[in-house]
């Protein structure tokens, strides 16, 4: 297993943000983690990507311990963050060598500018992140985290600031990585998105796992017949919105 | 509004310290809290009150027998300041100057301007907001006054305040002037003119009081040119002229009780007469207040722009060391931010300066000044700028969320961090110590060559790792105390954050000592054993040998603190309010 999550938990001082969420997520698949504010999603991938640090639990990455081999976990792995956190004095060029530097990624040159071309980023490489609008720096995060062959990638709200034709582009991408055989775990809120790109999801409420499932999974089961034909109704069901 | 703002007002402050008083539960704000109350107190009241009693028996602030110095000062203090005051308020008509008075937060632009209040009633809005700093800064300033009268204190305060909230409504005054001066209707355009002109005459008279006062025979002294400045305001159109600016700067000079009363009341009607005039100047207010909110929209953009995008003519190669990395980082942050031809030149000019006072006969005093300036610039740069100078983790924590992502060992993490740093102070220092054994012959007249020599070469060699010892202290306590440290260029404000800077200030400089022992004993040890054959230069040996303990025992340091780096939390790291 690409993601393998055992009893992971996780607290702030007195408060549980996740508690006792298993789950794994095999690699070519792409998973989808939903939940309303607050369900602990953020928490769960902060966590993941080695961000914050287990309160209990395990994960493992490519069978790698996170906390006992991080560095190997983390070679693997590729963080796309809802908000770009970028270096504000290195350019876009700057930011994918910086990050070749520390993965060792290998012919950087082809592969930044083919993945420049594929974000549309091409033209602003000397650009410095102030230089840039959010969507931009946006796709600067997630070529920072596609210019490696991470076998794992983890996407919080990843068309957060995309123009619509990024949001297009995006899918597409997530698709391709998952195709090469890389591990996708994306969060979003954006439920029509979640349905058609994942294979899998996994709804959480209170920090707790409430489903863990196909899309069609979900519908065939008996206490969500009633609930309607999509995922948004299915969701609204599950948490006890309607 | 007036009720409106005393809600905002009251209810922000009283959160403010409801958060603070919160935050005390916290032991580390709690030692802050106790940290900072002792400074204050021992640092002011203690002060006071010691004094108090070594004045019992002396005269009552504002009797006679007062030093002639400060009898001087008293009659013609209020005569020059407000010269001084007038020359300034007339510069601030060529160079913008920004009172913020009209900086709207967004909130208040969210909440008040769609609110149906009038301009008027907002501007007086900002002015009772801009109080509380106003008070406090005035209460700082009644406080640090050396005397032992509490009066005085009070006295000082007051006068403080007045001068400062004169100056807060004058500049709006201006910025809202200048507003009007851009105006598309003729009428207010010519309005505006008005107290350019007027001002313009009062420079006009003054200049000219002021050069007759300094043709009437050479000047004899400091004291006698200070009082030919404030000749002006004594009499005459000049003194009309100048008069309100010396009103305002009366209480500031003017004895307990009746004078300072009296001056305290030709104050307040300038005051009260530039509120008036900041009122009535309102139709400009809408254009200056958006004028101030673009000028506050533009401020991250600007804060950006403080890094240029420019070839720093270092490119990353995609392989090596990780360490590297993080040195070339900090690298591109210190290229992109400072003009490198601008440093360049300075310190080809010191230098130069340093070569020819050191070789002219002429220039001994040059070279002596110049000596001792650069000495005491290589002393700060070792001793103080690696806490100045935070381009390390102090810094990098802000980024915590990336670098944890990363995979690279927290040691990597550590001795990438202070690399660039370490470097760069090293360098400065280096540069310095140069110049000052350059100029040693002028600053250290009895020390013979060898020993001038030897004393540089030692201390260059023990830059280093005073300085790397000092960064990994740093560094070490941002990760082992994340949330006691400011990140970047947070300031956090309060008695207990104050406390805390106080408490991290005097344990880094405990552990430097503990740190630097080691390398302290070998070197003397070698100094001890060798000094009698090798004389001086004996210092040359004995600083390399503590180099290398020191050095050391950063490495070992930086291995020690991996696991702190592992711990660390973002949770942990702390947010300036």
């Amino acid at each position: 297993m690409a993601i393998s999550v055992e009893q992971f938990g996780r607290t702030y001082g007195t408060f549980t943000a996740v508690e006792d969420l298993s789950f794994e997520v095999a690699s070519g698949e792409i998973v989808g983690l939903i939940g309303p504010n607050g369900a602990g999603k953020t928490t769960t991938l902060r966590s993941l990507a080695g961000i914050l640090r287990p309160t209990s639990g395990r994960v493992r990455i490519d069978g790698y311990d996170l906390v006992g081999d991080p560095i190997e976990a983390k070679r693997r792995l590729a963080f796309m963050p809802d908000e770009p956190h970028l270096f504000e004095y290195l350019t876009v060029e700057e930011h994918l060598r910086l990050i070749a530097r520390l993965y060792a990624v290998e012919e950087f040159e082809p592969r930044a500018r083919a993945l420049l071309e594929e974000l549309e980023l091409t033209g602003r490489e000397g650009s410095l992140p102030g230089e840039l609008s959010r969507g931009m720096k946006q796709k600067v995060v997630i070529a920072c985290g596609l210019i490696r062959n991470a076998t794992t990638l983890l996407f919080d709200e990843p068309l957060t600031g995309l123009d619509p034709l990024g949001i297009r582009r995006m899918r597409a991408t997530i698709a391709a990585r998952a195709a090469t055989g890389a591990a996708i775990l994306l969060s979003s809120h954006l439920l029509h998105l979640v349905e058609e790109v994942c294979s899998r999801v996994i709804i959480m409420d209170h920090g707790t796992k409430i489903a863990d499932a196909t899309v069609e999974e979900l519908k065939s089961r008996a206490d969500l017949a009633e609930a309607g034909s999509n995922l948004e109704q299915i969701f609204l069901k599950v948490t006890g919105h309607r | 509004m007036l009720g409106a703002s005393l809600y905002i007002i009251v209810c922000s402050a009283r959160n403010r310290l409801h958060v603070r008083l919160r935050r005390l539960r916290e032991p580390r704000y709690l030692l802050g809290g106790i940290a900072g109350v002792a400074y204050i107190y021992f640092g002011f009241f203690a002060r006071m009150r010691s004094s108090s009693g070594s004045a019992t028996g002396r005269r009552a602030p504002g009797a006679s027998g007062m030093p002639a110095g400060l009898s001087m000062l008293a009659a013609t203090g209020p005569a020059i300041v407000g010269v001084l005051l007038l020359g300034a308020t007339a510069l601030a008509w060529l160079v913008p100057v920004n009172s913020g008075l009209l900086d709207f937060s967004e909130s208040e632009i969210q909440f008040l301007f769609p609110a149906p209040v009038s301009r008027r009633a907002l501007l007086m809005h900002r002015l009772m907001r801009s109080q509380l700093g106003i008070v406090f800064g005035s209460v700082v300033v009644g406080l640090v006054t050396p005397s032992p009268f509490g009066v005085s204190r009070l006295r000082i305060c007051v006068a403080t305040w007045v001068l400062l909230t004169v100056s807060k409504v004058y500049f709006t005054v201006i910025t809202l002037a200048r507003t009007r001066l851009a105006s598309r209707d003729p009428g207010a355009r010519r309005a505006a003119w008005l107290p350019v002109a007027v001002n313009l005459a009062a420079v006009v008279v003054v200049t000219t009081a002021l050069t007759r006062a300094f043709m009437d025979g050479p000047v004899t002294g400091a004291r006698d040119a200070l009082v030919r400045i404030g000749v002006p305001a004594t009499s005459g159109l000049s003194g009309l002229v100048v008069w309100p600016f010396v009103a305002v700067a009366r209480p500031l000079f003017a004895p307990w009780p009746g004078p300072f009363l009296a001056a305290l009341g030709g104050a307040a009607i300038v005051l009260v007469s530039l509120v008036a005039w900041m009122l009535y100047s309102d139709d400009a207010f809408q254009d200056a207040a958006a004028d101030a909110a673009e000028r506050r929209a533009r401020e991250p953009a600007r804060q950006a722009a403080t890094y240029r995008a420019r070839s720093a003519g270092w490119t990353l190669a995609t392989t090596g060391r990780p360490e590297v990395a993080f040195a070339w980082k900090a690298a591109m942050q210190t290229l992109r931010a400072v003009d490198r031809r601008g440093a360049a030149r300075a310190a080809a000019i010191l230098v130069s300066l340093a070569v020819v006072a050191s070789s002219a006969g002429w220039s001994t005093g040059v070279a002596a000044v110049l000596g001792v300036l650069v000495t005491g610039g290589a002393m700060f740069a070792v001793l103080l700028a690696p806490q100045v100078l935070r381009m390390d983790l102090r810094q990098d924590l802000r980024h915590l969320e990336v670098l944890k992502t990363w995979p690279v060992k927290s040691a990597v993490v550590l001795r990438g961090e202070l690399a660039w740093p370490g470097a760069l102070i090293t360098a400065v220092a280096w540069a310095m110590i140069g110049v000052a054994t350059l100029l040693s012959a002028a600053v250290f007249t009895s020390a013979g060559l060898g020993m001038r020599l030897s004393v540089g070469v030692a201390s260059a060699i023990l830059a280093p790792a005073l300085v790397f010892a000092q960064l990994i202290i740093h560094n070490g306590v941002a990760l082992i105390f994340p949330a006691w440290v400011p990140l970047g260029n947070q300031r956090p404000r309060g008695l207990d954050a104050m406390g805390q800077r106080l408490i991290v200030l005097g344990a880094t400089w405990l552990l430097l000592l503990v740190m630097v022992l080691p390398g302290a004993l070998a070197g003397g040890i070698v100094w001890f054993a060798f000094r009698s054959v090798l004389g001086s230069a004996v210092l040359v040996p004995a600083a390399t040998l503590a180099t290398v303990v020191v050095a050391l025992e950063v490495l070992v340091a930086a291995e020690a603190l991996g696991p702190a780096y592992e711990r660390i939390d973002l949770m942990s790291v702390g947010r300036a309010e």
